[in-house]
């Protein structure tokens, strides 16, 4: 399980990573209130793919739990979790509460 | 030491492909269905249905645990089933398309997200040449093959960025327990059609497969036939 800081954490420095990555210094600076995907976004999809993809894995080394952040039903709903940093926290502390225990 | 993941090893093409790859030195897992006894040096197999995407993601996840990257994917598992289309069960289309195109996709998701974590990777689908002849008498076998060719095109444009090169290798015939409950008329006419009268021997169709699988100049998103086809 993942407090919602620490998940922002993780959310954070993974941007921070790709944002080295991508030559973006302005992912290195992000806050819960960037936004990730959209008109005035800092990724464009290619990026949050890989955003998503390596989180997964760093949920995974963090709490030993197989996450699928884009499921139907995050995909679905009508403030995407994929929007905000902060939204994005909120959403992998949500997904892990939902799972059954390991 | 290069790490390779192979679909469908227990028997067949994708026993034959493991076999290869490690005589090369190369680390192999394996998935088939059902439990495998077969444990040479360097390979390890996991029972995993395909058609499974928990089973899937469980299965890789163990795999790149340890910070293992996985280098190449070949999703080989298959299914096939010679009917008129007019008589197919349904049944039969539904088994078709959960094995050869949703047992491909989710691999390819799931082991697609280790290597754009890696940035790098490369996919080869199986198919067949019976999707290029549009093969009478293999509707839902050539429409669940189809689906695969289409998802290698779209997945080669949308995971190019993050390094990964995705094809197709499609086969025709090839001398395997898939092609037993072939008649040999049927099989000899298509072998003739594919310019391959003598037919196509498991070594055969290993040498095909691996030589546009570690191309270093393999096309992101091309799919080769084997016999007279022109490139894809």
């Amino acid at each position: 399980m993942l407090t919602r800081p620490e998940a922002l954490q993780l959310v954070l420095h993974r941007l921070a990573a790709l944002g080295r990555e991508l030559g973006k210094p302005e992912l290195e600076r992000a806050d819960e209130q960037t936004r990730l995907f959209g008109e005035t976004a800092q990724l464009d999809s290619i990026g949050l793919v890989t955003l998503i993809a390596d989180l997964e894995e760093d949920i995974r080394r963090a709490t030993g739990r197989d996450v699928v952040l884009a499921d139907e039903k995050a995909m679905s709903r009508l403030t995407s979790p994929f929007r905000r940093a902060g939204l994005l926290a909120d959403h992998i502390v949500a997904t892990l509460g939902a799972m059954p225990p390991a | 030491m290069p790490l390779a993941l192979i679909t469908g090893t227990s028997r067949g093409l994708g026993r034959a492909l493991a076999e290869r790859l490690l005589a090369q030195g190369w680390t192999v897992h394996g998935f088939s269905r059902q439990p495998d006894a077969w444990a040479p040096p360097g390979f390890v197999a996991q029972a995993v249905d395909v058609g499974d995407p928990v089973a899937v993601r469980s299965a890789v996840a163990a795999i790149t645990a340890g910070g293992a990257t996985i280098d190449l994917l070949i999703n080989n598992a298959g299914a096939a089933a010679m009917n008129a289309l007019l008589l197919t069960p349904p049944e039969v289309a539904a088994d078709l398309i959960r094995v050869n195109y949703l047992g491909t996709f989710h691999c390819l998701q799931t082991v697609g997200k280790a290597m754009v974590r890696a940035r790098r990777g490369r996919i080869i689908n199986v198919t067949t040449v019976a999707v290029p002849l549009a093969l009478e008498g293999e509707a839902a076998y050539v429409a669940s093959k189809a689906a695969v060719e289409a998802l290698t095109r779209v997945a080669a444009r949308e995971l190019a960025p993050q390094g990964l090169v995705i094809a197709a290798v499609g086969l025709g015939p090839v001398d395997t327990r898939l092609t037993k409950a072939v008649g040999a008329a049927p099989l000899a006419r298509l072998n003739q059609r594919i310019g391959r009268p003598a037919g196509t021997t498991i070594a055969e169709a290993v040498d095909f497969l691996l030589g546009h699988a570690l191309d270093p100049h393999l096309a992101n998103g091309s799919i080769h036939y084997l016999g007279d086809f022109p490139p894809a």
